[in-house]
């Protein structure tokens, strides 16, 4: 057993023995061992990770641990790479979880499950045989869902939401379940490596792409199959959500990889169909457009973070589709370009989502309530989560020097080089999925400045947030772990890029890297570590020379506008219309913020708003109370899913008269199936 | 034992085994009803010491004496005392101790075992086929008994009955397993066997909730049990 091997045992021996043991010791101490143990193991797991990035391959097969098939186990560069992103969101959820179990949720289901979702996820990647995948998938499922229902006591909200999330999940395992079972029957076997050499025919193999895509969409959160995301993220404990939200959907952009680009490749020789990759890229276009409209719109702070995963695993799609689509046009380089970048944006997005999920964990602690028009003014309260969020917040949004913005320049830079040589679908499709990242990183930018400014700046617009008080330390920790792992990725993302040109290579075989030292006119040993070069087309970008002048500008603006404010400066009270003080109410609220992009994108989200004005009884004129209610209620969501739920409603009720509580009459049943099919199996030759 | 002595004896407890199955739709009295599965207990059990004195396994003949054992004497044993349990207040014990009105009346159901009967024939021709002799030539027996049980259970109301036709099932599918196998292992054996002593010690405790709920054991009492 080699170094990848025996870090991944010590990892899940970690998880296995955190998860025997959290039950059995007190209360008190209980969310310290287990988050402690699921920090640790998350430590190791990301050293594994990392060890099959830097090229360490292993596999291994225990034929007793499951019935049949036995477990088989993998890492290569691209599992290393969704394993070590697992471990590292791990161990900031391990340590922030320990303060927040301090919130009612040391109980010995959760501590002993938290373990275990880790466990499970650590797992999916490493698989290497279609059981071993599928029974990680279902741990990954049930660990996951037992922990969204951990709070089921407190808000009504969170049962629905684990129904929700109970049966989309497993609607996606059957379609996964189904696209693979075809699959290894075509190859009679189930290894991957039996898989990678079948030949399918070619509308089998369609079917198993889109069996899967299907499936594996549904984890990841994507249009139309996201209906789960906004429902089940937000009611999950922070921690947990976190856990959710930067690890567990990336398992979904996994598995479309992993079966599109590397077992299908036996099948698909000679390349693979086009529209399997454009489905892909418009599927991303669509979430990331969707779901960062949803997110600006929203006024719950956790349901805004999980839309914006809708978002940016749209924008890893896109990537995954332009490259799968690029390898079918023969453009190797531009394909690893575009999946560099996605896997770049894979790991971006993990590591500020789970700062983001954390922080706002951090202020639902502190405050009780994740609905921004009640919150503001916890800059001076809780100073470093606000610091903590705000970078996050600058991740997200997209911008230099986030790290946000290096994934999104990457995948900018292949849409843009590819469009010219690309023939005509591609030259439809890449265009608009350039303006559609374009567009999404505005909202974005939108969305997270007014999560930051209402959420955080300003007046507290309730008592709650008025008597918030800053988080225990191992919360603090958590999410500065996570800001150090942004800051390390806004500044030395080339310091993975090797890692995940390794992760490319396994996908696109004799692609050449995307990123090199390619000798530019400005080059040196000290510029090639912090520069990236994109081979074969004309672009460089340095991250840290680019942070280095932002913030350089930012301080010379600062001390301009110092120097030139002090001299003419004046104290006076803020005009007021002449009606007394502002109060704290006639602050911008996050619906209000919103509201004009509301109105430009009203026929696509269709709010709903009712002014229930109630009269003096003396006039008509005077009024009592205003009451306005606004709402933008999930469109898709309702036009989709609507019809279907009503019609398996209908069937329930009307197939309720066939249970009308006699037990001759259930038994009955059976016998009648059981001897009509014998009389049919003895009348059928 | 030579060849036509174990034909003969085999055929006999299969014989003696289908009677007591069919005969249980033709009696309405309980305790004749559990009786009857008594015998049929002794049956089974005889069909299994011929198979193992046949193949000469002391093993088999063992685990034949177990099976009797617990479905001539401890399962008939427990149903009766479930019988003979006095029935709370002035219980009508008469109505109590009969399958006063079964669903379908006595003589259809003996027609119904004779077309469950033709069926099982139907349906097993394919098993006889694969290797033909006296043992695999008796599973359209266990066959017939297996749906006669399943018929009892969804004629009968009585609770009791019920108990009976599940037990009937597990009897058959028992058979099956000797008669098409040479042996069932000791540890399977013993856990089918652990399996429906804990149904019928559940179902006995049901019973006796029944009667104290409904003051009898007519499971249609239980209609209101639905959405």
């Amino acid at each position: 057993m080699n170094v990848p091997g025996t870090l991944l045992t010590v990892a899940l021996g970690l998880c296995l023995a955190t998860a025997l043991l959290a039950p059995a010791v007190p209360a008190r101490i209980r969310p310290a061992l287990s988050g402690l143990g699921t920090a640790a193991a998350g430590a190791v797991g990301a050293a594994a990770g990392g060890a099959a990035m830097a090229g360490h391959a292993w596999s291994a097969w225990l034929p007793d641990l499951l019935p049949l098939a036995g477990v088989r186990l993998a890492l290569d560069p691209l599992g290393g790479l969704f394993v070590a992103v697992t471990g590292g969101v791990a161990v900031c959820a391990g340590v922030y979880g320990i303060g927040y179990a301090r919130h009612g949720l040391s109980g010995r289901v959760v501590q002993a499950t938290l373990p275990l979702f880790v466990a499970s996820m650590l797992l999916v990647p490493a698989a290497a045989s279609v059981s071993t995948l599928l029974v990680a998938w279902e741990l990954m499922a049930i660990t996951s869902l037992l922990l969204v229902l951990a709070e089921h006591g407190r808000r009504t909200a969170v049962g629905g939401a684990g129904l929700w999330y109970a049966v989309m999940t497993h609607l996606g395992l059957i379609a996964i379940l189904a696209g693979l079972a075809g699959l290894a029957a075509g190859a009679h076997g189930e290894a991957f490596d039996q898989l990678r050499a079948a030949h399918l025919p070619p509308l089998a193999r369609d079917a198993v792409f889109l069996a899967t895509f299907a499936g594996f969409a549904s984890k990841a959160g994507v249009v139309p199959l996201h209906a789960w995301l906004p429902r089940a993220h937000p009611e999950a404990p922070s921690h947990v959500s976190a856990l959710m939200s930067a690890a567990m959907v990336n398992m979904g952009v996994y598995g479309i990889a992993r079966v599109g680009l590397d077992l299908l490749r036996g099948s698909s020789e000679g390349g693979a169909p086009a529209w399997w990759w454009l489905l892909v890229l418009a599927a991303g276009g669509v979430s990331a457009m969707y779901g960062i409209l949803q997110a600006a719109v929203s006024a719950d702070l956790k349901r805004l973070l999980g839309y914006s995963t809708t978002e940016n695993m749209g924008l890893v799609l896109m990537g995954l589709g332009a490259a799968g689509f690029f390898a079918t046009r023969g453009a190797p380089r531009l394909a690893a370009l575009a999946l560099v970048a996605a896997l770049l944006h894979v790991v971006n997005h993990a590591a500020f989502k789970t700062l983001l999920f954390q922080a706002a964990g951090s202020v639902l602690y502190a405050t009780g309530t994740r609905d921004l028009d009640v919150l503001g003014g916890l800059r001076a309260r809780m100073p470093y989560t606000t610091a903590l969020f705000a970078i996050g917040a600058l991740a997200a949004s997209a911008l230099p020097p986030g790290n946000g913005f290096v994934s999104e320049w990457l995948l900018l830079q292949s849409l843009v080089h590819a469009i010219p040589a690309s023939g005509v679908a591609g030259a439809v499709a890449l265009p608009l999925a350039v303006g559609v990242v374009a567009l999404s990183a505005g909202l974005a930018v939108a969305t997270f400045v007014k999560a930051f400014g209402v959420g955080f700046l300003a007046r507290p617009r309730s008592p709650e947030a008025d008597r918030a008080v800053e988080s225990p330390p191992s919360m603090l920790g958590g999410m500065g772990l996570a800001a150090l792992c942004c800051a390390a990725l806004a500044l030395g993302p080339t310091v993975i890029v090797p890692g995940l040109a390794r992760a490319v290579g396994t996908l696109l075989p004799g692609a050449a890297p995307a990123t090199g030292p390619v000798s530019g006119p400005v080059s040196g040993p000290a510029m090639e570590t912090v520069t990236l070069h994109l081979s074969g087309i004309a672009g460089t970008m340095s991250p840290l020379l680019i942070a280095a002048a932002v913030v350089a500008a930012i301080i010379l603006l600062a001390g301009a506008v110092r120097m030139l404010a002090a001299r003419g400066r004046r104290v006076a009270r803020l005009w007021d219309c002449g009606v007394g003080p502002m109060s704290a109410r006639m602050q911008y609220t996050a619906t209000s913020f919103a509201e004009p992009l509301q109105r430009v994108f009203d026929d696509v989200l269709r709010p709903e708003t009712d002014v229930d004005v109630t009269p003096k009884q003396e006039s008509a004129y005077l009024v009592e109370r205003i009451r306005f209610h606004a709402l933008v209620p999930d469109r898709i969501e309702r036009r989709l899913y609507g019809p279907v739920l009503a019609a398996v409603d209908a069937v329930g009720r009307r197939a309720r008269a066939l249970a009308n509580g006699s037990v001759h009459r259930y038994l009955a049943y059976g016998f009648w199936t059981l001897t009509g099919l014998l009389i049919l199996l003895a009348v059928i030759p | 034992m030579n060849d036509s002595m174990y034909a003969q004896w085999l055929a006999l407890a299969c014989g003696a085994f289908l009677l007591a199955g069919v005969l249980v739709l033709w009696r309405r009295d309980l305790a004749a009803i559990v009786r009857l599965f008594a015998l049929q207990g002794v049956a089974l059990g005889a069909m299994v010491v011929v198979l193992g004195l046949r193949q000469g396994s002391v093993h088999l003949v063992a685990v034949a004496v177990g099976v009797g054992a617990l479905r001539a004497g401890l399962l008939p044993y427990l149903m009766r005392r479930a019988l003979d349990t006095p029935p709370p207040g002035n219980g009508t014990a008469g109505e109590e101790a009969r399958e006063t009105r079964p669903l379908v009346n006595v003589a259809t159901s003996l027609l119904a075992a004779a077309v469950l009967a033709l069926v099982a024939y139907a349906v097993s021709q394919p098993i006889v086929r694969l290797s033909p002799g006296p043992a695999t030539q008796a599973v359209p027996v266990a066959l017939t008994v297996l749906l006669v049980g399943f018929f009892v259970l969804v004629t009968r109301r009585r609770a009791l009955s019920q108990v009976v036709g599940f037990l009937l099932i597990d009897n058959a599918i028992t058979a099956t397993a000797f008669l098409t196998t040479s042996g069932v292992p000791l540890v399977v054996e013993l856990g089918v066997s652990l399996d429906v002593l804990l149904a019928v010690l559940v179902l006995q405790v049901l019973t006796t909730r029944m009667r104290a709920a409904f003051g009898g054991t007519d499971l249609g009492e239980l209609r209101e049990l639905h959405d």
